[in-house]
């Protein structure tokens, strides 16, 4: 089967937020329904950090540069890795890797127990308390499936999201990149192309992978490889192994770590 | 408005959005369009794709600039020294399209010697101190070659018809010109003389923008002056909320005639609306001073009767020349039966403004004033939105009746609740109305590019909400009761409306879009379109301009089958134009002054780019023509009119103006003055702000000292929210989305005041103060003014206190209530305030 994958040219981003909010429509995902409950995060970027009710998240870095200002927009969500270490980890089966390299989530299997949170080098998925799962971007495989675009991507007005086979995306991020390049962007690079085995959203960071806060080299923890190890012991029981797991991993290694791809205080702004 | 019509003829957007994607430089200039349009930027980089080039000009470093392929500062209310300096670069240079703008503009028509403007004084000739207005009429005129009366016994025939009410049509005096353009009072020679103040090193010291920077601007926009090239410029409230928003406008007109860039496709000036809708509504006349489609609403003492309305109104030249049967046709179908050739056509029937302002600004001191006793805010929230907000709810307090119609319980609806407010010392009944939005009703919208496409219901409304025009329907049916029992002061102007806007007892908006495409009188048969409309009586139509988007008879109630509903993909030529898409008026043309596409002997600048042009014995086209391209006889045959050089067919001269009588009540050419409250000098000439200004001495107004407020603010929205946040701040995903108040700030104003990122801060100025967080970035840099820095702050104006997710303060608590000279529309982009740390 062909891979798919999705392209996110930030270099004609105009960080509307649109797939931010037409993900969260697409899927049913709740924004608060309180008054002045929403934190101010000092710049245009809203919320810190995904979290259990939002899947996508369009970040804003700003840093002034030689003669102007570099204000770079990210697209954070699930990257849909070809290794895909939550799939490893996951000791219930709710995350899977379907033929077209999608990560797929059934929340209806998952038990959370948060460690694909804590195996994903990007801590993309993210704990949804009101239903005591977790949830991260599916690609929507519900609407790929059916032939359609995922959610964000039709949205977009500016053209800065393409879906199609991952070949395709690949070439259309290098030729973008060298565009790019030749009008000057001289740190311009595609994101995706081989991290993790080969992602299945790639970027083209117009200011270079630091400054729109995509990780370079990212890796997978060690301790994966552990939970790898004790996948086949799922079928003992779910619950009961969930349960040692959690207290044997999560306290052994911590749960927060200071190399999140996207800074969640955004003081520096 | 005023800017676009008095230079081209037409108030409108030239071109449209598809048409983006043709221009070689798009110029992004008090508009904001990645953020408040987004769909544009679709269009902008397909133009960029293609090796265009897109370029932002802004106070401030926004989403747009992001994207820009180059960037440009500008202090906020310098825009007209920068396209003076650009102009001044242009001649200078000899970057001008120069077949364009001798036979397209009025160039070389020679001026009145009388005519001057004194760089001393800041001001132009013929300026009456005691009146604080410039007579336009003394000496802002051509010199006179021959005077040519209408033939009436030919192609005015129809003036002078039976049934038509009598007028004394006027008389075409017709300029004299010098082709050579060496004539010192010819229009080009002005206009360089005019400009030749505007030097680089000035515009920089008023503008801040370095002048490296302005001249790669300039150099690259005046590229688009090579003839096959085209240039667009994009803009929006950013150039019209000033004190001399319409000369802004007006310069950019000038400046594209320069290029001959109007007409063409790629080119043009496109006002990107801040409504989806506001272009039908301007259109259908919701302003203090047109009827639908353009005409002067009447004045008691200039037009106090039919004949003097037409005498006055009339042009003596081009396509107005027909403004009797769109007037008479507009009297017919507002008052149907009743208006006859014997009682003026129910003229007598239409209010006539006094010389008090009825503008938005105007109607708020109105209400201070205590000759407004009553509002109805129909889908406006000025609690929020209208200038110096806090006065105009104080002017809420003191009306006797309020009615708000609207989607949510805005702050206008509950000024009486607002923080620290008595409700138990108001007075004022307020009636709240709920309205469906846009997906609960159907009818047309007429988006920037003037296109009116018909929308479809697609869901109820909750609850009660009615369709607004239900809700007009039912209390018009209850006034007119009212008057009809009970009598009161000119009971017909109500019991005599015409009124046939329903279908089995409801009201039906097909029956309104039936009566603005007109029809004829006798049979009620829809009239193709306006050049069918006469001004005997026997034809009907709302709105002139709109005349053929609802036409076809064989389904007059089914909008589906009328051109408005229209939605064929073909595109000839692949410009974008979609022709079989809705309906753009005027007569489905998409690209208007498409003349000026090509050049004198009809060959188009741009072979790629063609719009029409002349094959040596017809015209061929991709867009409906805007001018005589030919004669059908009542047998039907064709006769092609060959080219000539009439571009312009909605100004007497048929040419574009460079030098602007006849529209402008601040001057015939674009000067730069500073803003109402201004930190800066004025570098130009004397006169420190705009001397026609309205509402400068209004007691409401309360000036800022520059010494006390030395930042200037600026006011402006951003793509998460809409307006005054009704409808955005009530749904949780986008308040989430952008969920407080902010103002911005440059980390060198944030360290001299000790602020950080994030901290809550105080806006505030005589006329109001604010507390919001502050957002410290490079994206805000102080500007080099004259030697002296300016900082500069921003404020968004979504919030409120009212209903919704997210509250915050109120921007418009801060802007000044002065208007523009030729339009009254506040000066919200430009004032003074300071800022401390809570």
């Amino acid at each position: 089967m062909t891979e798919n994958a999705i392209l996110y040219d930030s270099s004609k981003c105009s960080a509307c937020k649109g797939c931010q909010v037409q993900c969260k429509q697409w899927n049913n995902l709740p924004s608060s329904l309180g008054k002045d409950t929403n934190e101010f995060t000092g710049s245009y970027q809203s919320m810190a950090d995904l979290n259990g009710d939002t899947r996508l998240l369009i970040g804003f870095d700003e840093k002034a540069a030689d003669g102007g200002i570099e204000w770079a927009f990210g697209r954070r969500s699930c990257f849909h890795c070809t290794d895909p270490t939550c799939v490893s980890v996951c000791p219930s089966g709710a995350l899977s890797k379907l033929d077209d390299g999608t990560v797929r989530l059934d929340s209806s299997k998952c038990i959370g127990c948060k460690y694909c949170t804590a195996v994903c080098p990007f801590e993309v998925p993210k704990y949804r308390a009101s239903s005591g799962v977790s949830n991260k971007c599916t690609l929507c495989d519900d609407r790929t499936t059916a032939g359609r675009e995922p959610a964000c991507v039709q949205t977009c007005p500016a053209a800065a999201l393409s879906y199609g086979p991952r070949e395709d995306v690949i070439a259309a991020g290098k030729v973008r990149v060298e565009e790019l390049k030749t009008a000057g962007f001289d740190k311009a690079e595609l994101y995706g192309e081989t991290e993790m085995g080969g992602m299945h959203v790639l970027a083209v960071a117009k200011f270079g992978l630091e400054a729109h806060g995509y990780k370079r080299n990212p890796k997978a923890p060690t301790a994966a490889m552990i939970f790898d190890l004790m996948r086949p012991l799922t079928a003992l029981g779910v619950a009961g192994i969930a349960a040692v797991l959690s207290v044997s991993f999560l306290a052994s290694r911590g749960y927060e770590r200071p190399d999140a791809a996207v800074d969640a205080t955004k003081e520096e702004n | 408005m005023s800017g676009l019509g008095t230079t081209f003829g037409r108030g409108a957007m030239t071109n449209h959005f598809a048409d983006f994607k043709n221009a070689d430089v798009v110029m992004a200039i008090g508009s904001n369009n990645a953020e408040n349009h987004p769909v544009s930027m679709a269009w902008v980089q397909e133009a960029r794709a293609k090796g265009g080039k897109y370029i932002v000009v802004d106070p401030r470093f926004t989403r747009s600039a992001a994207l820009a392929d180059i960037y440009a500062p500008l202090r906020s209310g310098t825009d007209i020294a920068f396209y003076g300096g650009l102009m001044k670069y242009i001649m200078d240079n000899d970057l001008w399209q120069k077949e364009y703008v001798t036979n397209y503009t009025n160039a070389s028509f020679l001026v009145s010697p009388e005519y001057a403007f004194d760089d001393a004084t800041g001001l132009f000739s013929s300026w009456d101190d005691a009146a604080g207005a410039y007579d336009t009429k003394a000496t802002w005129k051509y010199q006179v070659a021959e005077e040519k009366p209408w033939d009436t016994a030919g192609a005015f025939a129809w003036a002078v018809a039976d049934g038509v009410p009598e007028f004394t049509p006027p008389v075409d005096k017709v300029a004299l010109k010098d082709l050579t353009m060496q004539d010192p009072n010819c229009v080009w020679q002005l206009m360089r003389k005019h400009y030749e103040r505007y030097t680089p090193e000035v515009v920089s010291k008023i503008t801040g923008c370095p002048k490296e920077k302005l001249i790669e601007v300039w150099a690259t926009f005046a590229s688009t002056g090579a003839a096959e090239k085209s240039g667009t410029i994009l803009y929006a409230m950013g150039q019209t909320q000033h004190t001399y928003g319409s000369q802004n406008v007006r310069a950019m007109a000038v400046l594209q005639l320069l290029l001959g860039n109007v007409g063409i496709a790629g080119g043009g000036i496109n006002a990107l609306r801040g409504e989806a809708n506001v272009q039908g509504s301007t259109d259908m006349a919701v302003l203090s001073h047109i009827l639908p489609g353009y005409f002067a609403v009447p004045s008691a003492v200039k037009h106090p009767t039919l004949r003097s309305w037409l005498e006055a109104e009339t042009l003596p030249g081009g396509y107005w020349t027909n403004k009797p049967k769109f007037l008479i046709s507009m009297l017919k179908e507002f008052y149907g039966p009743y208006a006859t050739l014997e009682n003026d056509f129910a003229y007598d029937m239409l209010p006539k403004l006094n010389a008090i302002n009825h503008t938005h600004i105007g109607v708020f001191e109105s209400v201070g004033a205590g000759t407004v006793k009553g509002m109805m805010c129909w889908g406006q929230n000025p609690a929020v939105g209208g200038p110096n907000s806090g006065f105009e709810r104080e002017m809420l307090a003191k009306l006797d009746w309020l009615l708000a119609v609207d989607l949510w319980e805005t702050e206008t609806a509950s000024f009486w609740k607002a923080p620290g407010v008595d409700s138990a010392s108001i007075q004022t009944e307020v009636f709240m109305l709920p309205a469906v939005c846009h997906f609960e009703k159907q009818g047309s919208i007429s988006n920037s590019g003037r296109w009116i496409q018909w929308r479809y219901k697609a869901v109820d409304g909750p609850g009660e909400s009615r369709d607004d025009f239900e809700i007009l329907h039912e209390l018009f049916l209850k006034l007119k009761e009212k008057y009809e029992v009970e009598g009161g002061a000119n009971p017909e102007q109500i019991t005599q409306l015409y009124w046939p806007y329903e279908t089995d007892g409801h009201a039906d908006i097909t029956k309104v879009a039936q009566g603005i495409n007109g029809y004829t009188v006798a049979d009620g048969n829809l009239v193709k379109n306006f050049t069918l409309l006469k001004a005997d009586g026997s034809t009907a139509s709302g709105c002139w301009i709109y005349s053929g988007y609802f036409n076809n008879n064989d389904a007059p109630n089914d909008p589906t089958q009328q051109p408005t509903g229209a939605r064929g993909k073909e595109d000839p030529g692949n410009l974008g134009l979609y022709p079989n898409w809705s309906f753009s008026w005027p007569v489905n043309r998409r690209i208007v002054y498409n003349r000026a596409s090509a050049d004198l002997n009809g060959k188009p600048w741009s072979a790629e780019k063609m719009l029409v042009e002349w094959t040596g014995t017809e015209w061929v086209t991709n867009d409906v023509p805007d001018f005589g391209y030919k004669v059908v006889a009542e047998d039907g045959t064709v006769t092609y009119t060959p080219p000539n050089n009439k571009a312009f067919i909605m100004l007497p001269e048929l040419g574009g103006r460079l030098w602007g009588a006849g529209g402008m009540k601040d001057g015939p050419f674009p000067e730069h003055y500073e803003p109402f409250e201004s930190p800066a000098t004025n570098l130009l000439n004397g006169r420190q702000s705009n001397p026609a200004l309205t509402f400068g001495s209004a007691e409401s107004v309360k000036p800022g000292d520059p010494e006390k407020y030395p930042i200037v603010c600026t006011t402006y929205r951003v793509t998460e929210h809409w307006q005054t946040g009704g409808m955005t701040r009530n749904v949780p995903w986008l308040a989430e989305a952008m969920p407080a108040m902010f103002v911005e700030m440059s980390e060198e104003l944030a360290e001299e005041k000790g602020i950080a990122n994030k901290d809550m801060v105080r806006v505030f100025n005589e006329r109001g103060s604010l507390e919001m967080y502050a957002i410290v970035t490079p994206r805000f840099k102080p500007f080099d003014i004259d030697g002296k820095i300016v900082h500069q702050v921003g404020m968004p104006w979504h919030w409120g206190y009212g209903s919704g997710h997210a509250t915050g303060a109120i921007a418009n608590d801060l802007t000044p209530n002065v208007g523009d000279a030729n339009t009254s529309i506040p000066e919200y982009k430009a004032y003074l305030v300071n800022v401390e740390k809570v």
